[in-house]
């Protein structure tokens, strides 16, 4: 366990004993509560939303544990902890992965290696002339998706493999901090089948969660590196068509905001919706943390914003408790729209 | 046109395997035909063909969803379009687009449940099917090994479709349960093709072992030994697990787990590496092996021991579809049966639970009662097999007390009658282990056959030398896939021969 370890480090460190310990595992599972999604904004975090959906409860706690063993992190009560030295030293020598950013790519990470593996495997086929194979995607959507692009393609099916090969050669080139085997033995094609997630951890001699870290890690920087080189990848660049890069506010604010937008206040709003004022509150504050036009000014006066942005910056803290008790005029929520708009900066 | 030249043209094999034509010549001939042919032997060739020469629809009913899905892609594989599946799968939208063009389709499977539909059997009403194809026949026999409610009404569905002409396949079925088939659904006048299920190529062993560590030590000798490549068996997802670890730690063989928890994409790559000899061995359970069409099985290995002789006969019935020399081994530790036994227990809801419901039902006031909730099956601790079968008694649930108690002894009796059944089916599992005779013969007596020729080898009773099955050259190292990333990649899109 190392890279796993150094995330679960480095979340213990943003979060500086100022939230519990499961913050970090409904963070890494992705979970789409108002309390996740701004702790991920409040804390700099957002990179690793996400990134280990499918890992357990038991397995998060068996980690926690062996950090604390190693005299790595240490509890400072009511499932708090922090980093000891050593912590901070494996922080300085191993860096989290680099391209990770659950945030804005986790959403269609899935659906992008599920089309790019389709995609080689079918291109190989047709390299080698064979088409009486099984599909490794048994999604219908990607299958059309592969149909809709190889039909776009104005080269002869047989040469359509060299060219997925050049461009995948050239995302690769440069690729510093990422292990393209990581990624490419787990790819199918003519013959030859790919390893599972469990094999290739097992060929890599990785627990099975430092893999995972590493693959998300691979597959990010390819997403970047298509992202950015659209022009010079015109068949790389067909996985994302029809994504949609989507902000996710959770379900249930989304219905808040329409409702907002045609002209409710928050009080009518909980009326209509028989939901506690407190759980709009919630959503209002998602809405300061994601929707950059947003304006909280009707909510809080910007001398208000100003005093308390100040008395954050004074005692070094994110908890609404201690800001509170500073700035007294100051209720809950006008302090977490606040934090929200302007925590991260 | 002449039935092999049929065959050659469309789906490129010269000859028919055993059964196959006779099969299919019954069919064409207009005869009601009852096929039980080996696993392995092409069974959807047998309605694939007719349907060729046959004007109308060809309906296939069939039990199981994932293998309804194998079978439309094989056909799609093989260039035929005019197919499609009616089952849950499909979305409320994909559903419609289906129904409305429902007569372009030739083939067309459905599931059981999906027949039952009024909107869906009015459909069908409207379109000729010229045959009606019941898959896994065995399935409406309350005696089979894996009878399915849902298929004894097939007789009666089958009338409101204007009583088609019929073929109804299965693999293994005993003689009753074959009358059964008939029965049900209300056949006279059938051509009868019975392959026997006597696999000659396929030898049998059974080993008595101590103790379910002596059995793990077993596996890795005979896994390093015996030819690969191989099948072991489990009646476990943890053991299944562990067998595949202590294989691949100990370095005797590449060998990977497959069972029903794990993702779906590992499993069908998992499936596939097999088939492409990436693995040696599969530590499986009987989720693994439908829609694997491999040729070149030369060991199926139970480790533990199946709840009937049906199901055996499936799982070895993988090996040796070549026709080379395969083995069956069966590992029996004293007590082995008790598993099976549980297994079969934890399938049928308990008593004390159905009385717990009833009780439950008969408090309720009579609004409340016209629906069965589902939060009661949380809180009797139905599992979803469970469920399925206390939902199907009690929907639609009966409007008054008398009647509800009257079910309720109804369905005590169904689960007894289950239960029995299904523990006479482990404890004649268990009387083969013990045999003191050939193995063969009594397996064939189970299915009401009589031994003609005895193979040789045949099986440890008679005689066997598991050396014959042993790996001839030791020459094929495991050696490390040393290959880089950028040749891996360069040998999937490059064709090799025609590089420059």
């Amino acid at each position: 366990m190392q890279q796993i370890e150094t995330i679960i480090l480095y979340c213990l460190k943003q979060l500086n004993g100022e939230r519990t310990v499961f913050s970090i595992f409904h963070l890494l599972n992705g979970k789409k509560s108002s309390q996740t999604i701004q702790d991920a904004h409040l804390f700099d975090l957002k990179r690793f939303f996400g990134t280990f959906e499918q890992m357990t409860r038991e397995t998060f706690e068996t980690m926690i544990q062996w950090l604390e063993d190693q005299q790595k992190i240490y509890s400072i009560g009511q499932q708090r902890y922090r980093i000891t030295k050593e912590g901070e030293r494996q922080l300085e020598v191993q860096k989290v992965p680099e391209y990770i950013n659950g945030w804005d790519f986790q959403p269609y990470t899935t659906l992008f290696w599920e089309r790019l593996s389709l995609l080689i495997q079918v291109a190989s086929n047709l390299v080698y002339q064979e088409s009486t194979y099984i599909p490794i995607q048994k999604n219908k959507q990607i299958h059309d998706w592969v149909k809709a692009v190889l039909s776009g393609l104005n080269i002869p099916k047989r040469e359509i493999g060299g060219a997925v090969l050049a461009e995948l050669q050239a995302c690769f080139d440069d690729c510093h901090g990422v292990n393209p085997s990581i990624l490419v033995f787990r790819l199918s094609g003519y013959r030859q089948i790919g390893l599972t997630a469990e094999q290739a951890a097992r060929k890599f001699n990785l627990n099975y969660y430092d893999y995972h870290a590493e693959f998300i890690n691979a597959l990010h920087f390819l997403i970047q590196k298509i992202d950015r080189n659209k022009r010079s990848l015109p068949i790389l660049q067909e996985l994302f068509r029809n994504i949609q890069p989507s902000r996710p506010l959770t379900s249930s604010a989304q219905r808040t905001w329409e409702l907002w937008n045609q002209g409710s206040l928050i009080g009518q709003i909980a009326a209509s919706r028989q939901l506690k004022l407190s759980t709009i509150e919630d959503h209002f504050v998602e809405f300061a943390l994601h929707l950059p036009d947003f304006s909280i000014d009707s909510y809080v006066s910007p001398s208000l914003q100003k005093e308390i942005l100040d008395a954050s910056k004074e005692i070094e803290t994110k908890q609404l408790k201690l800001i509170k008790n500073k700035v007294q005029t100051a209720s809950y929520f006008q302090i977490r729209l606040v934090i929200a708009k302007y925590g991260v900066q | 046109m002449e039935l092999e030249r049929l065959l050659e043209i469309k789906f490129g094999y010269t000859s028919f395997k055993p059964g196959q034509k006779q099969v299919i010549s019954s069919v064409l001939s207009g005869n009601h035909t009852l096929a039980m042919l080996p696993t392995g032997t092409g069974k959807s060739l047998c309605y694939q063909l007719p349907g060729l020469v046959l004007e109308g629809h060809i309906l296939i009913i069939s039990p199981l969803l994932s293998l309804m899905q194998d079978q439309v892609e094989q056909f799609k594989r093989f260039g035929e379009k005019r197919v499609v599946a009616l089952n849950s799968f499909l979305s409320a939208a994909e559903k419609k687009a289906v129904m409305d063009r429902l007569s372009n389709y030739k083939y067309i499977f459905i599931s059981p449940e999906m027949l039952k539909v009024p909107f869906i059997m009015k459909r069908l009403q409207e379109l000729t099917i010229s045959l009606f194809v019941v898959d896994e026949a065995h399935c409406i026999s309350q005696w089979g090994y894996d009878f399915r409610p849902d298929y004894s009404k097939l007789g009666e569905l089958r009338g409101k479709l204007g009583n088609p002409l019929t073929l109804a396949l299965t693999a293994t079925a005993t003689k009753k349960v074959r009358d059964d088939i008939l029965n049900s659904l209300g056949l006279t006048n059938v051509t009868k093709v019975e392959s026997s299920i006597d696999r000659p190529n396929i030898s049998f062993q059974v080993e008595g072992i101590p103790d379910y560590h002596d059995k793990e030590k077993r596996v890795l000798e005979l896994a390093a030994q015996l030819e690969k490549p191989g099948i072991i068996y489990f009646s476990s997802k943890k053991a299944a697990d562990q067998m595949a670890e202590l294989l691949i730690e100990k370095g005797v063989c590449r060998t990977s787990a497959y069972h029903g928890g794990m993702d779906q994409n590992s499993r069908i790559l998992i499936q596939q590496q097999f088939i492409h000899n990436q693995l040696d061995v599969i530590c499986a359970t009987s989720a693994f092996g439908m829609g694997v069409n491999k040729e070149n099985i030369r060991f199926v290995i139970h480790f533990h021991m199946p709840m009937q002789m049906e199901s055996y006969l499936q799982e070895i019935g993988r090996a040796g579809r070549d026709g080379l020399p395969s083995v069956a081994i069966l590992l029996f530790s004293p007590g082995d049966e008790t598993l099976p036994i549980q297994l079969a227990e934890s399938e049928l809801p308990a008593e004390q639970q159905i009385d717990w419901l009833f009780n439950k039902l008969l408090l309720n006031s009579d609004a409340e009662a016209s629906k069965l909730k589902p939060e009661l099956r949380e809180l009797g601790g139905f599992s979803e097999q469970q469920w399925r079968l206390v939902e199907r008694f009690l929907e639609p649930m009966p409007q008054n007390k008398i009647e509800l108690e009257k079910l309720h002894e109804t369905i005590k009796a169904y689960i007894r009658e289950r239960l029995t059944i299904k523990k006479n089916n482990i404890y004649r599992m268990k009387k083969w282990v013990e045999s003191k005779y050939c193995r063969r013969q009594a397996v064939l007596e189970y299915f009401d056959e009589i031994l003609v020729d005895k193979p040789e080898p045949c099986c440890d009773l008679c005689g066997l030398d598991l050396q014959d099955y042993h790996v001839r050259s030791r020459a094929v190292q495991l050696a490390e896939n040393e290959e880089t990333w950028q040749q891996y990649l360069a040998n999937l899109l490059i064709h090799s021969e025609l590089r420059e």
